[in-house]
């Protein structure tokens, strides 16, 4: 009887937690859409007449392909905004990758110089503290080297720090090639979730774990703050973390317009060292405990739970079926049974608005979506949970050997070949 | 150059669809002043809410226990909330009769006046306590349904009024019927549709509190046509789509709930030796005994509609023809789209129709009055602007004729149905054949009691459904076999209330009537008696 009641109690309290997960993820994945008024409350600020700022845009490269990095670079290049200048960030030991960037320089001397990073053990924050000293504008702004920014993008983030009044800006990015592999879609679509939703919910709470792609920050706050965390895989969540303890005014904007275009990893082993890289970046970023400075309880609870989300969602994803399949041939009372039943209400209503962000990612960037695009995305659901847990199980089992190597990710290019119908599309408001 | 296209509104320009909305609201045109919104109630919203509150209290809770006398249903679903407190869904087999929503929510509320004492020191008096709670929270949700339907005050008050006062909408919301359990939801699945300001989780939880109505009372899914359309009737919204889907899958997945406890213990589908959820549907809509079609004279149906028009012809009559009304406004249209789908089976039908299935229409009849007097000051206003020096007189002449009417309604009929309901001591008989029973049977004798007062008299010291056992239970529950061999020869006791004959022939209960036959009557109280069966022959 005992053993029965403590087991039943067991399952009643983990799936009580999955419901909870499962409810905040729906939360904040919906977040954006709660409201029409929230939708209006997220977008650009509007242009301004003059422009405020100027800008310095970093572009880390490592290993990477010309055709990808020229591309970058001629988006950077295009921007409409008038004072800016673009540092690429190399580390001395990827020739072929400085021969390129050297290249690039000379071809546009006004605007583009390199930063060599000469440290020993290399990373993506090393290589941007490097190139942060060489920066000359009032903002400094980090665009990955396979991405493509809007046109206009520059202008519209300077008018965010005026109208705003923001220390940070974090624009939106957005993965394009839905169609190249099953998880390519479910990827493009956490992005469009994560960048139309789930920021400005973190916002909200007045915590964000910053992106790393498309986020502009002043460059004396920056420097104040000693750059970016050489040593931490997330290094940009961790510069959300710090600048959301200091209270610093982060502001995150979106418009369908002015993301920032970029490809999924070209496969799958990339996408599961990716994911292992973010999970293990945050785990770090929990464990430095910069988040426990924050000045109320409640903040720091949000924070807690912020950081752990990642790890919440993908346990959620793999523990639901277990938990279900337990309660049914564990012969519990059927209440109890039922309660193992509960997150998946949660979940698939999540799955269903999932639909609905597909519709809408289609219409916002011009794509046809077609109904097996809809069944693709529905059908790859619990696979893709499933890679996100492996991930976060790898990273929870490097964290506990403390490897914390830097795994890049590898770009094929792929998302140059969606740009077309995107970029020759007209601007909607 | 997209860069004006681009440049979404300034903080400059963002002043003029606000200033823009005030003067035409965008929403619901026919809303008068600023939609209705809790958080920022005028005061006089405030005052119409506190009276309505304080009036369907006093109303429900005066002479809850003396008068209308229990009935059967009421006594079933009070003993299954109990059977709940001890973690089953009924004293007897479970056979999905209704979903069991409703009476676990008056498991988890009856605790408290059985502790308090109320009701006279019978469970089904305390837990008719209970019912009286969902009653003012229908009186309150009324109102605030009104509201949002763009009614002035005194007019969303007025609907109150005829829900609360109305001796139809009185008599059965003072009983412990799954409908009264199952209706607030159903409102605020309607106030939450209504919302204007078009938030996605308003219109989530409009599907929960929908799920929520049916799971407590299926027939209210009835309504789900013209909840589905408060929701889409309106002016095209960004999120629609999400709306839509969220409303559908969180109100669906819900409700799978019922089908899946069904599945999990088995009971699903229909096979030998155990009951299932396609057994009960079946009978519900196939195989019970219909009540014929409501043309033909003397047939149950139209018993039925009799009966209900008794309790209150005018509130139905004008219901209906308000509801007609109703189409000249578009916000009160969905109240024609419900008060229709609700008539359907009605009109149609030839299945069996329950005697509550009434409580779930008797809002929106009310609504339909109130809207209707609305859309007819609208009317006169209108007239008034046309010709401005009869605007005293118009609104006069409004205000006497609907007073007069009014008064034509209540006087007669309603004031002095309410007053019995409000004094009369109807189960006193119950009462006595209770105590009666309680004073002189042995507790380990086989007692047959109707249900009004089974889960009384078993608590009383019996405690064992198959010694005291519920009327139909020897016929209908197949356990009944297992534990009582013998047959209608191991009872030894039956209670013969005023439902109990009639049950015995429309239910087909053939052991009670041979165990009926072979007894003689030792007490009787009014239309209570209580009868010894005698000397059963043994074979």
């Amino acid at each position: 009887m005992s053993a029965t009641f403590l087991a039943s109690a067991l399952v009643v309290i983990i799936a009580l937690a999955l419901f909870a997960i499962a409810v905040s993820t729906l939360y904040l994945n919906t977040y954006a859409w709660w409201d029409p008024k929230t939708q209006v409350r997220t977008s650009y600020s509007g242009l301004q007449g003059t422009e405020g700022h100027s800008f310095s845009l970093i572009m880390p490269c490592r290993n990477e392909r010309e055709e990808v990095m020229r591309a970058t670079l001629a988006a950077l290049l295009a921007q409409t905004h008038s004072r800016k200048e673009i540092i690429i960030s190399v580390g001395h030991d990827d020739t072929e990758t400085v021969e390129v960037a050297h290249r690039l320089a000379r071809e546009f001397p006004e605007f583009v110089r390199v930063s060599v990073d000469v440290s020993e053990r290399k990373n993506k924050p090393r290589q941007l503290n490097q190139a942060l000293s060489m920066c000359r504008y009032s903002v400094v702004g980090v665009f990955d080297a396979e991405s493509i920014a809007a046109e206009e993008l520059l202008a519209h983030i300077d008018s965010v720090f005026t109208t705003k009044n923001a220390d940070v800006v974090q624009g939106a990015v957005q993965l394009i090639n839905y169609k190249d592999t099953w998880y390519s879609l479910r990827n493009c679509l956490e992005y469009f979730t994560w960048f139309r939703s789930r920021l400005h919910a973190h916002s909200r709470q007045g915590f964000i774990p910053l992106g790393g792609n498309t986020v502009f920050i002043k460059r004396e706050l920056l420097t104040a703050v000693g750059g970016w965390d050489g040593s931490c895989l997330a290094e940009d969540c961790d510069l959300g973390v710090r600048l959301s303890t200091l209270r610093r005014k982060i502001v995150v904007a979106y418009s369908p317009q002015l993301v920032t275009r970029e490809e999924t990893p070209d496969s799958l082993s990339g996408l599961i060292r990716q994911r292992t890289r973010w999970s293990l970046g945050f785990m770090q970023v929990f464990a430095k405990g910069d988040w426990k400075a924050l000045p109320s309880r409640r903040m720091r609870t949000i924070a807690w739970w912020t950081l752990m989300q990642q790890h919440f969602m993908a346990l959620a994803g793999v523990c639901i079926p277990i938990a279900i399949a337990a309660a049914i041939w564990g012969n519990f009372p059927l209440v109890v049974t039922l309660i193992t039943f509960l997150p998946l209400v949660p979940t698939l209503v999540t799955v269903a608005f999932d639909v609905c962000m597909l519709h809408e990612f289609g219409r916002d960037h011009k794509f046809a979506i077609s109904w097996y695009d809809y069944f693709r995305l529905v059908a790859g659901t619990p696979l893709y949970q499933m890679v996100l847990a492996f991930a976060a199980l790898r990273a929870l089992f490097k964290f506990g050997r403390r490897d914390f190597a830097w795994e890049k990710t590898d770009h094929s290019g792929s998302h140059l070949s969606y740009l077309v119908p995107s970029t020759a599309a007209p601007a909607r408001q | 150059m997209a860069t004006t296209e681009l440049k979404p509104a300034p903080p400059a320009a963002a002043g003029t669809p606000g200033a823009k909305a005030e003067r035409a609201p965008k929403h619901r045109g026919t809303a008068h002043g600023p939609t209705f919104n809790l958080r920022f109630l005028p005061l006089w919203d405030k005052v119409a809410l506190a009276a309505l509150a304080v009036a369907a209290a006093v109303l429900s809770l005066w002479n809850l226990d003396g008068a209308p006398s229990y009935q059967d249903d009421e006594g079933t679903y009070t003993s299954q909330a109990f059977a709940v407190h001890s973690g089953t869904l009924a004293p007897y087999t479970y056979w999905y009769d209704h979903p069991p929503l409703g009476w676990i929510q008056i498991a988890s509320l009856n605790w408290l006046p059985n502790l308090l004492g109320l009701g006279d020191g019978t469970s089904i008096g305390a837990t008719r306590y209970v019912i009286s709670v969902y009653f003012v929270a229908s009186a309150l949700l009324l109102y605030m349904v009104a509201r949002r339907l763009g009614m002035r005050i005194p007019f969303a008050a007025l609907t109150t009024v005829l829900f609360i006062l109305s001796p139809l909408s009185l008599v059965l919301g003072r009983q412990i019927y799954l409908d009264n359990i199952g209706v607030p939801w159903l409102l605020l699945a309607f106030y939450l549709a209504l919302s204007s300001r078009d938030a996605l989780w308003h219109h989530v939880g409009a599907g929960i509190c929908f799920a929520i109505a049916v799971l407590s009372k299926e027939t209210l899914s009835i309504f789900g046509p013209a909840l589905l359309l408060a929701l889409m009737y309106r002016p095209k919204w960004s999120n629609r789509l999400f709306s839509v889907v969220g409303f559908l899958t969180a109100g669906g997945l819900l409700l799978a709930f019922y089908p899946l406890s069904a599945l999990l213990r088995n009971e699903l589908l229909s096979g030998p030796g155990h009951v299932s959820l396609q057994d009960a549907l079946a009978y519900q809509l196939l195989n019970r005994s219909g009540s014929g079609t409501i043309f033909e004279a003397g047939s149950s149906r139209a018993e039925l509609l009799a009966g209900w028009l008794y309790f209150d012809k005018y509130l139905i009559a004008a219901g209906l023809v308000a509801a007609v009304v109703c189409l000249l406004r578009p916000r009160s249209r969905i109240l024609f789209v419900a008060i229709a789908s609700f008539a359907t089976p009605i009109v149609l039908g030839q299945g069996y129709l329950p005697a509550m299935y009434i409580i779930g229409v008797i809002p929106f009849l009310a609504l339909a009055c109130g809207s209707a007097v609305d859309i007819a000051w609208s009317g006169a206003e209108g007239l008034a602007r046309r010709a401005p020096g009869l605007t005293r007189p118009l609104q006069a002449a409004f205000v006497a004729v609907l007073s007069a009417s009014l008064l034509l309604m209540s006087v007669p009929q309603w004031f002095e149905q309410d007053r019995t309901l409000l004094t009369a001591q109807t189960n006193s008989n119950w009462r006595s054949a209770m105590t009666w029973v309680q004073d002189n049977v042995s507790r380990s004798d086989v007692v047959l009691a109707p249900y009004s007062m089974w889960h009384d008299l078993n608590s009383s010291g019996w405690n064992n459904a198959w010694t005291m056992i519920a009327t139909e239970k020897p016929d209908l529950d197949k356990q009944y076999d297992i534990e009582r061999p013998g047959g209608w020869r191991e009872i030894r006791w039956i209670i013969v209330g005023p439902s109990v004959t009639a049950n015995i022939d429309s239910l087909g209960l053939s052991r009670v009537k041979t165990a009926l036959q072979n007894s003689e009557e030792v007490q009787t109280f009014g239309e209570w008696s209580v009868h010894r069966v005698i000397n059963p022959p043994s074979t």
